[in-house]
């Protein structure tokens, strides 16, 4: 990662390589074997991706005040919920992505992920949350700039991700069943479909209700506490 | 040998144009027990965390500040200063108490083996083994802020700061961390300098005090000499003890009382005792019943025990009616039930004479029934005192606060006297005809306290009904018509202001203990006043 | 010796990834069955509340999973029976069975793993690997109870002043909205004090030690070995066994050498069994004597 001189492109590229490798391992794996060695060939680069950004994370100096307020969004991603279910991790995860930080963000998509998973159920599923929604926070804070201009652009941005998110939950879950057949995986989006709409939808109204408070509370903690 | 000096110290906040602090100089000695005074806003909790490198605030410095004669910039002060400050819940850090106690070690790199060394010694002369592998979210608040001094102790530390550390405490939680910090102090040799808004416990053990005022040190001294000094500054005197108060309202001379035994004696060599009693009319109250509770038993799941275990209480509209009684008595519980909040299994409450149920829709809310809870925090929504009063200005007008200064503030910029206030004036703007309040006086100075005590007079003669649960009994006897005792859920004593404390041997302000035996039924320093002006000073005695 | 769930949290997660990795990775029903057995023991041994639920739950997730598979994939030559016009066939609805046990039993295991992995362990393990994601995660289990109580206080405290008025809908996420966001203040605030507090105890000055509760015995040491040994011998033992689902079911015969890779996987998957019935004897003997 040294090799490449400019920041935003050594970000992009951080970014890129989980995506890309995870697609690319699955259909490698799945020409080389038929059988579900592609899902664990996914697992391992999920993980592998997973540990490099930690690691990074923890060579970085990060302050005392920011780690604090990650940990308490990443509180708040656990215990908000005020429409009953679902829990505002997308929308609290890019709100923290765009006003502190797209590390900040990572880390409290995936903590939160890790810690939600304790009350709904830890199981194979969870590093890809964690990585989906580590990513979702640093793509956040990387255009940060943009979306913190227009409310509606965050709006926008935060609902496009959750549905994506659960998009690529969805193939997983298809994988998981036993293969990946384009019949089961529309069969399962179907079945996903009320799911996924009121989880949109809910993301949405998160967005829409707690973008503009949260940004406020969270720049005047900025502007207060020097961070 | 001095430990700590300041020299010449001035400290300007950036965007500000006056200094908060303006040529300070002080030293303290090793082992030193220094009491920090002065109004709210007056810098002291400024200059604490200017001695504490690592929490500086942002701006302009001079004058120089030097740590056992090293300048402070030099110096990695994490081991060598612990800090304490005001709130139990937010100071901690981790979720496991052992894991509490090694962060600040695991933070200065120690071996394993030191650490683990290190936290039994604390964990035993705190006496925590009991509680070393509880969860920190299950202690009680005295416990938590017993915790943080530990946490803090553990990296033992030479110097120990504590900003108004009691401050969220209740009475007895609170004298029992000052008696802790007083151990430390005396058996390790621990310099200490503390801020507090209770003064009558940390007074008698300080060695010295210092007054802040007006940007600089206003006193400086030991607690006999300053506290004889400071009777022309009613804001400061306010904080002070009992004893120190009435030597000062009776223009006293000599040496000045510290204590409840020294106000005992003072009273009694210089004034005779003629009238024993100050003559007072018979109370009387209203015949409407404001607040009733018959035969309530509340609990707050099925296995557990009633907290409010057959409570039976009344309450007559136009009356202050008071709520003592220690932890775990069930006076928040009755606060809760009384505004709805909390369901009893059994028995009835009524409020001006209508049954809890019979308010439809949270019409109890409006125009009937308001409650000030114990954390005014909790209703704070926007981002300027503006916005939070924008149903309220006519309420917060009638405020002994300047509101207006306040306007354009955030609600967490202001003095806990002065949240307190706005939220009250938030509450009001609901017109209610009962109001209650759970623990007023929390947190907040001796003048914000005086403030309130003025405002529930007024709020009293404009009718509306008070019922306040305190663990204040100074705050309760300036402001009470009534009080109720609770103990284990349900009411044992109840009576008139002045019966009740001269009832009580214990729970009972401290000048009714230093009267007691000599006037009867004097419980605030304004009573005892009174009757030491009826009576006169003893002959040839030196007041 | 002491019981499974004592052993050195790192270890333990070592053999949780083994035993688990060789359940999805090897596609193998010899091992899935295997496995399973071991799983279903120890989650019967470690006993507890709400275990009739978990293991009804298994039972429905068996079977709509196993069903899921005939029905999607029409692959393999025996042909059952048509619905629809689509063939359902032998080798579908076996895999369909295999794959479903092996969801069963990874799911066994991953609740057997949060089980026994309480905070202080989990901390303890993450830490290793990441001082800092520890650290943010422990804060965050400390805040989350104390944000819980505090939103409960709001909420009060706003009832009382007269939110959720109406009591309709609207209203209540009006309310909650309005909950949420004066806990968030707070919350954010008063974080800025956990921040000076961690400051003024040193956070972020230098090297950080590490303190833990937990050491490495030489029983631990012995379980990573065993674990990963285990694992080794059993996986290349058995690499020449070959199961074959599609187009048409193939199971090649067990040899000797296959036969001890199967049991070696065994002695790793009753480990936990093993051990606790050991300590369990061993207690009662100590406690007959007490």
């Amino acid at each position: 990662m040294t090799v490449i001189k400019s920041k935003p492109l050594r970000e992009i590229f951080k970014i890129l390589i989980p995506f890309i490798l995870i697609p690319f391992s699955v259909v490698i794996g799945a020409i080389i074997s038929p059988e579900r060695s592609y899902l664990y060939v996914s697992l391992a680069v999920t993980l592998l991706s997973l540990l490099l950004f930690i690691s990074g994370f923890d060579r970085k100096q990060t302050g005392t005040r920011r780690m604090v307020i990650s940990a308490v969004m990443t509180a708040l991603c656990v215990i908000g919920r005020f429409i009953p279910v679902f829990k505002p991790i997308t929308a609290i995860t890019v709100i923290t992505g765009v006003y502190i930080g797209g590390e900040s963000g990572f880390l409290v998509g995936a903590v939160s992920a890790f810690i939600s998973n304790f009350f709904s159920g830890q199981g194979p599923w969870t590093p890809f949350q964690m990585l989906g929604w580590g990513i979702i926070g640093l793509l956040s804070g990387m255009l940060s700039r943009p979306l913190k201009k227009n409310r509606w652009l965050i709006v926008t941005f935060g609902t496009v991700m959750g549905m994506l998110y659960s998009f690529i939950m969805d193939v997983w879950t298809v994988l998981w069943g036993g293969g990946f057949s384009a019949e089961l995986y529309l069969a399962a989006i179907v079945t996903a479909i009320p799911h996924t709409v009121i989880y949109s939808v809910s993301n949405m109204i998160f967005l829409i209700i707690l973008a503009k408070p949260f940004g406020e509370k969270l720049e005047r903690i900025k502007l207060k506490y020097g961070i | 040998m001095e430990i700590l000096k300041v020299e010449d110290l001035s400290f300007c906040y950036p965007g500000e144009k006056e200094p908060v602090l303006k040529d300070i100089s002080f030293s303290v000695a090793e082992g030193e027990f220094l009491c920090l005074s002065g109004a709210t806003g007056c810098g002291k909790s400024t200059l604490l965390r200017l001695l504490k490198k690592e929490l500086s605030p942002k701006g302009d410095r001079s004058g120089r500040i030097l740590i056992s004669g090293e300048n402070i910039d030099d110096l990695d002060s994490a081991e060598k200063i612990g800090f304490v400050m005001q709130s139990p819940d937010e100071q901690i850090v981790t979720d496991t108490v052992w894991h509490e106690l090694a962060f600040g070690l695991e933070n200065i790199g120690m071996k394993r083996e030191k650490i683990a060394l290190r936290i039994a010694e604390i964990a035993s002369y705190f006496g925590m083994s009991a509680w070393y592998d509880k969860k920190t979210s299950e202690l009680s608040g005295g416990q938590k802020q017993m915790l943080n001094l530990a946490a803090v102790m553990a990296m033992s530390p030479d110097i120990l700061i504590l900003d108004e550390p009691t401050s969220q405490l209740d009475p007895i939680a609170a004298s029992e961390f000052i008696s802790t910090v007083k151990k430390l102090n005396r058996e390790l040799s621990l310099t200490v300098i503390i801020t507090e808004h209770r003064l009558e416990e940390v007074i008698p053990v300080s060695d010295r005090i210092m007054i802040m005022k007006d940007r600089g040190i206003a006193h400086l001294g030991s607690p006999r000499d300053i506290v004889s000094r400071v009777g022309d500054s009613p804001e400061i005197l306010a904080s002070m003890p009992s004893a120190a108060q009435l030597y000062h309202a009776v223009d006293g001379e000599g040496q000045c009382p510290l204590d409840v035994r020294e106000g005992k004696r003072f009273i009694e060599t210089g004034f005779r005792a003629d009238h024993t009693a100050l003559t007072s009319e018979k109370y009387t109250h209203s015949e409407e019943k404001a607040l009733e509770f018959k035969q309530v038993f509340f609990r707050y799941a099925k296995e557990t025990q009633d907290v409010l275990d057959s409570l039976s209480l009344t309450v007559y509209s136009g009356e202050a009616y008071f709520i003592l009684g220690g932890n775990g008595s069930g006076k928040t519980t009755a606060l809760g039930a009384a505004s709805g909040l909390l369901k009893p299994y059994s028995g009835s409450i009524r409020v001006f004479e209508k049954k809890l149920k019979e308010y439809k829709n949270n019409s109890l809310y409006s125009g009937c029934l308001a409650l000030l809870p114990q954390e005014v925090e909790t209703l704070f929504l926007s981002n300027t005192v503006r916005e939070e009063l924008i149903d309220a200005y006519e309420e917060a007008k009638m405020l002994p606060i300047d509101v207006d200064t306040l306007l354009d503030k955030h609600p967490y910029d202001l003095s806990g006297g002065e949240k307190q206030l706005i939220a009250l004036a938030k509450v009001l703007s609901q017109k209610p005809r009962i109001l209650l309040l759970d623990e007023p006086t929390k947190g907040i100075d001796a003048v914000s306290k005086q403030r309130l005590a003025e405002v529930l007079r007024l709020l009293k003669k404009n009718g509306i009904t008070v019922v306040a649960v305190t663990h204040d009994v100074d705050f309760a006897a300036m402001c009470a018509d009534r009080c109720a005792m609770f103990f284990r859920g349900r009411v044992v004593a109840e009576n008139t202001v002045r019966e009740f404390f001269s009832d009580n041997s214990f729970y009972t302000t401290p000048i009714n203990r230093m009267t007691r035996g000599y006037y009867s039924g004097a419980v605030t320093v304004s009573d005892c006043v009174e009757l030491c002006r009826l009576n006169g000073v003893r002959d040839g005695a030196a007041v | 010796m002491r019981s499974f769930a004592e052993y050195n949290p790192i270890a333990v997660t070592l053999y949780f990834i083994l035993v688990t990795g060789v359940t999805m990775f090897v596609s193998d029903p010899i091992f899935t069955a295997v496995s399973f057995l071991g799983a279903v023991l120890f989650t019967l041994m470690r006993g507890g509340e709400g275990q009739l639920k978990r293991h009804i739950f298994s039972l429905i997730l068996f079977f709509i999973t196993a069903l899921v598979n005939p029905l999607v994939s029409h692959n393999g030559v025996t042909v059952l029976f048509f619905i629809n016009d689509n063939p359902i066939t032998l080798e579908a609805v076996i895999y369909g069975c295999f794959n479903a046990l092996m969801i069963v039993t990874v799911l066994y295991w991953f609740s057997a793993f949060s089980g026994i992995m309480d905070s202080d362990k989990l901390l303890y393990v993450f830490g290793a690997f990441s001082p800092k994601v520890a650290l943010v995660l422990s804060m965050a289990l400390r805040y989350i109870p104390l944000f819980s109580e505090r939103q409960k206080r709001v909420r009060s405290a706003q009832t009382a002043v007269g939110l959720y008025k109406d009591g309709n809908v609207p209203d209540r996420v009006r309310g909650g909205v309005r909950v949420f966001s004066i806990m968030t203040t707070w919350a954010l605030e008063k974080g800025i004090v956990t921040a000076d507090s961690m400051s003024a105890r040193g956070y972020g000055q230098g090297r950080r030690s590490r303190f833990t509760p937990f050491r490495f015995y030489f029983c631990d040491f012995l379980l990573i070995i065993i674990s990963v040994i285990a694992t080794a011998v059993s996986v290349w033992l058995t690499a020449d066994h070959k199961f074959v689902f599609y187009p048409a079911l193939q199971f090649p015969s067990v040899t000797v050498t296959n036969l001890l890779g199967y049991a070696a996987y065994g002695t790793l998957v009753l480990f936990p069994v093993i051990n606790d019935l050991k300590e369990e004897i061993r207690w009662r003997y100590l406690r007959s004597k007490i």
